[in-house]
């Protein structure tokens, strides 16, 4: 018998593979990469545009820029804290700024810590001997906004209406500045009596940028006049400083200090759910395509001939362990290009992926992802096996085929949802105990550590599952396919209860 | 005879209120070439999934050289189904060897086996395409090279002519006959009766699920009343075993053609003995050999589904 269903699962495998929508299937994923890769490199949004100012009142513009250079200078440190995450170098200096991570790299003590340690060039000099060979360079992003004079002939001191109305041209143009060509994007007018009722700084854009600069302005502005108002009011400019300065301290509950572990559980999160819908999809796919080969053999009248030779048993496990193989296949090129890209590239992949990858180094872990993927692709193959062996064509199947993917799917994506934001919602721990979802709920759980005993009970019960499913769905198929459409469908299931 | 490799014993099967087989019994001499004769839905294809195993008799008992049926002597077996069908994307060669295959043969074997298959049926060109641009023709040789690929010992065809072509079927009764001197036994089933004439050294004849008959081509002949035309002077009424005769026309000189139907059981060589005993004058004596046609509407009637 096992010569039999390898012999049916080789010629199953190798029938698909040589399909062109194999091929096509297996592209998906690599081009989706492709595509995510050369999105990150030519396709990223050019927030780098130049602007020019007027400030007639001379009150303002320092604080503008003051404020734009911390803003890239925040940035600046989100990065590199990215990089030194995702390169594993916070041993580098444990204690610097950009080795933290989750929020608190991005807090006001963090970016003080940064600019008071000389920023880029600060951080660089006490991380650069300690990148490995192999790891590229850090690149700071550009600036987001240049401060560029108004071009030649733009008349400054005629009031605002003057000034926009001779930018007009230059705002369609681009402008070279320290670090080479930009868009010139905005022009600022701020008048010599601005912060006096009913006079408005003017703000003029070719909407070449993104609403960035503009609310920078209007926060600068904002908290410029309120510091003037106060010292109005009696206060010295220290207190007024102070006070404008004020912000609530409010620590989000992080279960570490800076917030490391929730990071950690989310990013351990990643693989699993992703496992999750890759193995929704290539179950999906490669369950459909063991509906088409099961139903080609029912309607070309192949069966009389296989099953002559082989038992209706072989037929099945050849087919479920051919068409498996397909889809361990697709797992396999899919994953080995997402691992790929996530180490070699940039992009999606290896943002995100690459330091979920980081953290799968339990063997427990990544022992339990293999089994429930393997066993979630098996409960759903035997459903399509089951729908195959019950139809005689494709549009027979499609009336058991559309119930059956609704019932399979919506739980799972309700599932991933509620266990991505509540991970021990009521819900998720049923669905944990139903076999049909036990892969995919404990999949997507996997990332926040499920008590050991659920995770050994669940797979016991999936176990108990798939064994029952492998026995009912042996008599259907050996009752189903044997009977050559002389009994009804209510005999062969009461044919398939019975031993 | 030689040890039966097909018996069915009193086998019945029904489904639900159907009886498509009714207690049919007969046995397969090793080496003989035997037709399952009859018309639609007598039960012969029933039959023969019965002995393959693809169904269970509901009751009675069935042995396949010298087992009850199971996939066990699949090594040993072809098996032709009446409703044909191949992989369409597999080429021809890659069918032939991959059921050579299932059926236990080596890689090699199989290969071997598939392409002197493949040139003895005229395919050798279309060794490497895949089924789906084959004609129906071509595709029913690709299947019945899937029969024959492990040499069987046991052979069973089920409808195997239909839908063949005459150049085929004169090849597929050639094919046939070179299994049945390569000392397999061949079981086909057909509704076509001139296949069976030239081809079964017994046959079962169904009607309904039931056996009519069982034997040879001559017992079943024997079983018709035998027919003869005379040229006589004299009326032949009273010839010992004539049932009935009537006048066919003057043939000359006072001779006359009678067509003469003999009693059932009578031998037209009794007939023409007795003719010479008694002086009776005869310038024509023409024994009809009937042909199975004949044989099988009288047999189970004119209202089974059957073809000359």
């Amino acid at each position: 018998m096992i010569g039999h269903v390898l012999l049916v699962a080789v010629r199953d495998y190798r029938q698909v593979i040589s399909t062109r929508g194999f091929k096509v299937t297996l592209l998906i994923v690599p081009l989706a990469i492709a595509l995510s890769i050369f999105a990150a490199i030519r396709l990223a949004p050019q927030y780098a545009v130049a602007y020019a100012m007027v400030d007639a009142s001379g009150r303002h513009e320092q604080a503008i820029e003051r404020r734009l250079d911390r803003d890239y200078q925040r940035e600046v440190l989100r990065s590199l804290s990215a990089y030194v995450e995702r390169w594993d170098l916070a041993a580098a200096d444990p204690a610097a700024p950009w080795a933290r991570s989750g929020r608190a790299r991005a807090s006001d003590e963090a970016l003080t810590q940064f600019v008071a340690g000389g920023g880029i060039e600060g951080a660089m000099r006490r991380l650069g001997p300690r990148v490995p060979g192999g790891v590229p360079r850090f690149k700071p992003p550009p600036r987001f906004f240049v401060r560029v004079p108004p071009p030649a002939g733009v008349p400054t001191d005629r009031g605002a209406e003057a000034f926009g109305a001779a930018m007009a041209a230059p705002l369609q143009t681009d402008v070279t500045a320290a670090d080479g060509k930009r868009p010139l994007a905005v022009a600022i007018y701020i008048p010599e009596t601005y912060g006096a009722p009913g006079v408005v700084a003017r703000v003029w854009t070719n909407g070449r940028s993104d609403a960035g600069l503009t609310a920078a302005l209007r926060q600068q502005l904002s908290a410029d006049l309120r510091r003037e108002a106060l010292q109005a009011s009696g206060l010295s400019a220290e207190a007024a400083a102070r006070i404008e300065g004020l912000r609530a301290q409010v620590l989000v509950g992080d279960p570490s200090a800076d917030g490391g572990g929730r990071n950690t559980t989310a990013f351990k999160s990643v693989a699993p759910l992703a496992l999750v819908y890759l193995l929704l999809m290539t179950a999906i796919t490669t369950g459909s395509l063991m509906l088409q080969s099961l139903i080609e053999e029912r309607s070309n009248k192949l069966l009389e001939s296989v099953l002559a030779c082989v038992r209706a048993e072989a037929l099945m496990y050849g087919k479920l362990l051919g068409l498996g193989a397909v889809g361990l296949t697709i797992a396999a090129v899919w994953t080995g290009c997402a691992v790929a890209a996530a180490f070699l590239a940039p992009g999606f992949a290896a943002d995100v992926l690459k330091p979920s990858l980081a953290t799968l180094g339990d063997p427990l872990l990544v022992a339990a992802m293999i089994f429930y993927f393997l066993t979630g692709y098996l409960v759903v193959s035997m459903l399509f096996l089951t729908i195959g062996s019950l139809s005689d064509s494709m549009q027979d199947a499609q009336s058991y085929l559309t119930p059956v993917l609704l019932v399979i799917m919506l739980p799972v994506v309700f599932t991933v949802q509620a266990v991505a934001r509540t991970p021990d919602a009521a819900f998720v721990h049923v669905l944990s105990w139903i076999p049909l979802y036990t892969p995919f709920t404990m999949l997507a759980r996997l990332g926040g550590g499920p008590p050991p005993l659920e995770m050994v009970g669940t797979a016991l019960g999936l176990i108990m599952f798939l064994g029952l499913e492998l026995l009912l769905l042996g008599r259907l198929f050996r009752a189903s396919l044997l009977a050559a459409g002389q009994p009804s469908r209510a005999e062969i299931f009461a044919r398939m209860l019975t031993p | 005879m030689s040890a039966a490799v097909l018996v069915l014993d009193r086998v019945t099967k029904r489904f639900g209120d159907f009886t498509a087989v009714n207690d049919l019994s007969f046995a397969v001499p090793e080496g003989s070439v035997f037709g399952f004769l009859g018309g639609n839905g007598a039960g012969k294809t029933t039959s023969l999934r019965m002995a393959l195993d693809l169904l269970r008799p509901t009751s009675g008992r069935i042995e396949v050289l010298g087992r009850p049926p199971a996939r066990e002597s699949a090594a040993e077996i072809g098996f032709l189904p009446e409703e044909r069908g191949l992989y369409r994307l597999m080429t021809v060669l890659d069918t032939v060897v991959y059921f050579g295959r299932l059926k236990g043969m080596g890689r090699g074997a199989a290969k071997a086996a598939a392409t002197a298959l493949i040139d003895r049926l005229g395919l050798r060109d279309w060794a490497a395409a895949p089924v789906s641009k084959l004609s129906k023709g071509m595709a029913q040789k690709v299947q019945l090279a899937a029969a024959l690929v492990n040499g069987p010992r046991l052979l069973l065809l089920d409808e195997p002519f239909s839908g063949l072509d005459p150049v085929n079927q004169a090849m597929l009764e050639e094919v046939i006959g070179e299994a049945a001197h390569g000392g397999s036994t061949v079981v086909f089933s057909t509704h076509v009766m001139q296949h069976a004439e030239r081809l079964c050294d017994r046959l079962v004849l169904l009607a309904r699920g039931r056996k009519v008959f069982e034997g040879t081509q001559d017992e079943a002949r024997a079983a018709l009343p035998a027919r003869l035309t005379l040229t006589c002077r004299s009326d032949p009424h009273g010839l010992p075993g004539v049932a009935h005769a009537h006048g066919a026309g003057h043939a000359g000189d006072g001779w006359t053609r009678w067509e003469v139907a003999l009693r059932p059981g009578a031998d037209p060589a009794d007939l023409l003995e007795a003719c010479t005993a008694q002086g009776f004058p005869l310038r024509g004596f023409d024994p009809h050999r009937p042909a199975l046609h004949e044989v099988f509407i009288h047999l189970v009637g004119a209202d089974q589904e059957i073809a000359a």
